[in-house]
């Protein structure tokens, strides 16, 4: 005994996600394709708008060939370097200060604790011109260790870390303290290999934020020799350059070098951002 | 906090050394250094001297500081409920479950994995006045082209509109879980009643909703008041000052017109406001009850 029309509500539901999803994807599908095409058609067909501006004519390489000149190639390693460095002195410690708030009794703890979850309130953007200061102070512009340092310590990612520890019976620590193990040796062998899935959401947050890393490493350190990806797309575009082939290719390899991490690590990863924020 | 285990002194502290150093050097000395700095200015001869307020006074009578506290409010105001209004309209959409619901909540999400600078570009691109595709669809349509990020009056909307393609999947994907904790049987109890959609949504989804929604508000806001990557990209504060957010002011002030003392007293401006809604939103964080 359906109403008749009773379909239009999941009809036009389902109309206004396309639409919404298509408004959303196009302009990357775009920037995609664009960069496989040769550039005078990207030209012809973005202004004459039609059905061709998204089905190439014919497909070809040159650009992401282009792309990846030797100051492309230098700004994805120092990218991926930066990236890497802080995903590994970040996951240690990090998960050393999480280790500590999880099982040791030690006075002042709740109010340092409190401190670390209100560092994590302020967004890195606000401290990067006082921070320049700092850097310069210590003679660390134009430097990898201006680009890593600052974001190794993370009050988000020691919270992470501490609730998951806070999880790990007791027991299990004073067991292996009477066997003779010291604490490093209980935090290395016996909590470290249980923490799999927030390694992996704090790795992949630590890589993402790295990679994506524009406004610092701009005011910290903007020499060619440690220029990051971000810095050297934006620099590109701001020649007035008609190289869009060029720059959709660029745009596109770092965008698929974030994506492709994201994808392997998305559930971890949305489940933990959401939570942290709705608890 | 549960009890730990009781342990002498320096070994909690050295497994919490590396981390609070780094949160001390990075987090918190920033924070003095922009208050300090505030208050200093360089001379001609390259001496820095303490200025008292007069970093704060020249800004006070700055027709350029003004103008971008007047559009970093403006921008604020504008942007911040139309996120909220539409991540939660997206969530809503994507909410129920249905054959290929997964599929678009993914999608929704997806430009948040393209970076602030990525955004600038490609925008930046798609919105040409004269080249741009988005143009081409509104003459294609026998509509006229738009100047976009040329245009005093346009400008500042069209930056709301890249950040929200950015942003709002992400926002979405908070509410939805806000949507998911709410009980079934509430919507159950509300459809026996009678209420209808709007009802149910006026009287039993909002009420709900309303710390999860606090929350993306007030940390969407934190962000949004340091907006700097596509100004600097895409439209450099301009045309005439229409997207001269104060981030951007801020970075000019340090870079352009070499005037730290400005540039560290914008900066501690800032840090204020952002500190304010850290605070409130350190309470909703805190106290799970109520909002």
């Amino acid at each position: 005994m359906r109403a008749p029309l009773a379909w239009l509500p999941t009809g036009l539901r389902y109309l206004t996600m396309a639409l919404i999803a298509l408004a959303l994807l196009l302009p990357l599908y775009w920037m995609l394709i664009s960069s496989l095409r040769p550039s005078d058609e990207i030209f012809r067909y973005a202004a004459d708008f039609g059905w061709r501006t998204f089905v190439p004519e014919s497909l070809t390489l040159e650009h992401w060939i282009g792309a990846l000149d030797a100051g492309y190639l230098r700004a994805i390693g120092n990218s991926l370097f930066v990236a890497f460095s802080t995903v590994a002195l970040g996951i240690l410690v990090n998960s050393l200060a999480g280790f500590a708030f999880a099982v040791f009794d030690f006075p002042g703890r709740t109010v340092l604790f409190v401190c670390v979850l209100a560092s994590f309130m302020m967004p890195f953007e606000a401290m990067v011109l006082p921070l320049y200061h700092l850097v310069r102070f210590l003679g660390w512009t134009d430097s990898y260790k201006a680009l890593i340092m600052p974001e190794v310590a993370s009050g988000f990612i020691i919270f992470l870390f501490r609730q998951f520890f806070v999880g790990i019976p007791k027991e299990l620590f004073e067991a292996a303290r009477i066997d003779g193990a010291t604490w490093w040796q209980a935090y290395w062998r016996i909590a470290m290999p249980l923490t799999g899935p927030t390694i992996a959401t704090a790795s992949l947050m630590l890589f993402i934020l790295q990679w994506e890393a524009f406004f610092w490493p701009l005011v910290a350190a903007s020499a060619p020799d440690y220029v990051v990806v971000q810095v050297a797309i934006a620099r590109h575009s701001n020649l007035e350059t008609t190289d869009w082939g060029g720059m959709f290719a660029a745009s596109s390899i770092a965008v698929l070098m974030a994506l492709i991490p994201f994808l392997a690590f998305q559930r971890y990863y949305v489940r933990t951002i959401v939570q942290s924020g709705i608890k | 906090m549960g009890n730990g285990i009781r342990e002498r002194g320096w070994i909690p502290l050295l497994f919490l050394a590396p981390a609070l150093i780094g949160l001390i050097v990075f987090r918190l000395a920033p924070i003095g250094i922009a208050i300090v700095g505030g208050f200093l200015q360089q001379t001609l001869r390259g001496e820095t001297v303490f200025a008292g307020l007069a970093n704060y006074l020249d800004l006070a009578t700055d027709p350029v500081f003004w103008n971008s506290v007047r559009v970093t409010l403006l921008f604020n105001v504008l942007i911040n409920p139309f996120q909220v209004v539409v991540a939660l309209g997206l969530a809503l959409l994507v909410f129920r479950p249905g054959p290929g619901v997964t599929f678009f909540r993914a999608a929704y999400f997806l430009p948040m994995c393209v970076s602030l600078a990525i955004v600038s570009v490609l925008w930046n691109i798609l919105l040409d006045t004269q080249l741009g595709p988005v143009n081409g669809l509104l003459s294609a349509l026998g509509l006229e082209r738009q100047p976009f990020f040329r245009s005093e009056s346009q400008a500042l909307l069209t930056m709301i509109g890249i950040a929200s393609w950015k942003g709002c999947g992400y926002w979405m994907m908070f509410l939805l879980a806000g949507l998911y904790a709410i009980p079934d049987d509430f919507h159950e109890a509300a459809r026996i009643d009678g209420a209808n959609a709007w009802q149910r949504f006026r009287y039993v989804t909002l009420p709900l909703m309303r710390r999860p929604i606090l929350f993306v508000l007030i940390a969407d806001t934190a962000i949004n008041f340091l907006f700097f990557a596509p100004i600097y990209i895409i439209t450099n504060g301009g045309p005439a000052g229409a997207t001269d957010l104060l981030m951007f002011q801020a970075y000019q002030s340090a870079f352009a017109y070499l005037n730290h003392g400005r540039s560290l007293a914008i900066s501690t401006i800032l840090l204020v406001v952002i500190a304010l809604f850290a605070v409130v939103e350190f309470r909703l964080f805190r106290s799970p009850s109520d909002a």
